[in-house]
């Protein structure tokens, strides 16, 4: 069981403070609820990475936050903004990859999982914009496969990737 | 609380490098903010000279509105921008857009009191308008790096609103420090040549500020 909200404000505030002890556990439980926050948003080969992203940025962030707010909300925040980056350089690296299609499977019940993981941020954005993304970014497809599966073109695909993806960073702190 | 699990070298190394930190408060950022105000009005006192019959009654009431609904504006985006340094899901920026509204009443009556008839003095006849932009941006220097410094100390996650309020609050702090020096008080000169820089900061802001300040 993760910790709850009170205990990991109590723990962020002596982290503050300099208390190795409670920031160890701090990180720990911050790691455990990381890894259940992103679990159906990416795909499980890049989790561990992505986690360990946000431990870093809390890190580096650790004084922004505010003992008189809540410690979840401002970790949430910090998680989506590393997820909306990390979708972006998936997509630069597809991008130098194209033509590269030996890239392992996943098993379909992940890419659904990850598919309706997403669909709280999706809800605001246009149609097209999501099956892009959910295409290319969560199922792992080619430009050209996607385009070929949706009936849009490569360009419109690219457009709706990049659009969406700039839809959602200005969700991060807005979608609940 | 926490499942038995390999352990993880990462977090042995960032609890090894930790350090006490201050939080960053909103009073420790408004704090700042009063202060690059008050170096600004300095400034303003020192290289043009505050208008001091203003003080005395001189000025119209338009040249109040004018200059306080400016100051309200940049207050409203500077708390916004303080804020956004603190992330935090459910967040919500939408003050200083009421603010903006009000503002934007100021060129509309300008405009207005112009094709009514009610105005003979037009923006573009104006010798001392473009002086006052070019002044207004030049007194919201301060306040704009002191933003963007507060919100690289921060973590920004909407970086776009962070650069536009950045600089709605430097241009409507900076338009509203210097407007306290102008003796110009018709509608024209100050609904235009008073509120355009907070336009053209803001814009600036949108664009510049989120390459300064993403993380």
């Amino acid at each position: 069981m993760i910790a709850d909200e009170p205990t990991l404000a109590r723990l962020m505030a002596q982290s503050q403070a300099g208390d190795r002890q409670a920031y160890t556990v701090l990180l720990t439980e911050a790691q455990l609820w990381l890894e259940r926050y992103f679990r159906r948003r990416v795909a499980p080969a890049q989790m561990d990475d992505l986690v360990q992203e946000v431990l870093m940025a809390l890190h580096h962030k650790r004084a922004t936050w505010d003992s008189s707010r809540a410690f979840l909300p401002w970790l949430a925040a910090i998680a989506r903004y590393r997820w909306v980056d990390h979708l972006r350089r998936v997509y630069r690296n597809e991008e130098e990859a194209l033509g590269d299609h030996d890239a392992a499977e996943e098993s379909e019940e992940e890419a659904v999982l990850a598919r309706m993981s997403l669909e709280r941020l999706f809800v605001h954005l246009p149609d097209k914009q999501v099956e892009a993304i959910e295409l290319v970014k969560i199922e792992g497809l080619s430009i050209a496969e996607a385009s070929h599966r949706t009936g849009q073109s490569e360009s419109a695909v690219k457009v709706n990737i990049h659009r969406g993806l700039r839809k959602l960073a200005a969700l991060i702190e807005k979608a609940e | 609380m926490t499942m038995n699990r390999a352990p993880n070298p990462l977090i042995d190394a960032l609890a090894e490098e930790l350090v006490p930190v201050k939080p960053m408060t909103m009073r420790g950022g408004m704090a700042a903010v009063a202060v690059a105000v008050a170096v600004t009005l300095v400034l303003v006192e020192l290289f043009h000279g505050m208008w001091q019959d203003a003080f005395a009654g001189a000025a119209t009431p338009f040249f109040w509105v004018t200059n306080g609904l400016l100051a309200v504006l940049g207050l409203a985006s500077a708390t916004s921008v303080v804020r956004i340094a603190g992330p935090r899901v459910g967040n919500r920026h939408e003050a200083p857009q009421w603010a903006l509204a009000a503002v934007v009443v100021l060129p509309l009556a300008a405009i207005a009191a112009l094709l009514l008839g009610h105005s003979d003095e037009s923006p573009l006849a104006d010798r001392y308008g473009l002086e006052c932009a070019q002044l207004s941006l030049a007194f919201s220097l301060v306040i704009a790096g002191t933003l963007v410094l507060w919100l690289r100390r921060g973590a920004p996650v909407s970086l776009a609103v962070a650069g536009f309020h950045t600089g709605l609050a430097a241009g409507a702090l900076g338009a509203a420090a210097y407007g306290l020096s102008c003796p110009l008080t018709g509608e024209t000169h100050l609904g235009i040549w008073h509120v355009v820089p907070v336009f053209a900061m803001a814009l600036a802001g949108r664009f510049a500020v989120p390459h300064l300040v993403r993380w």
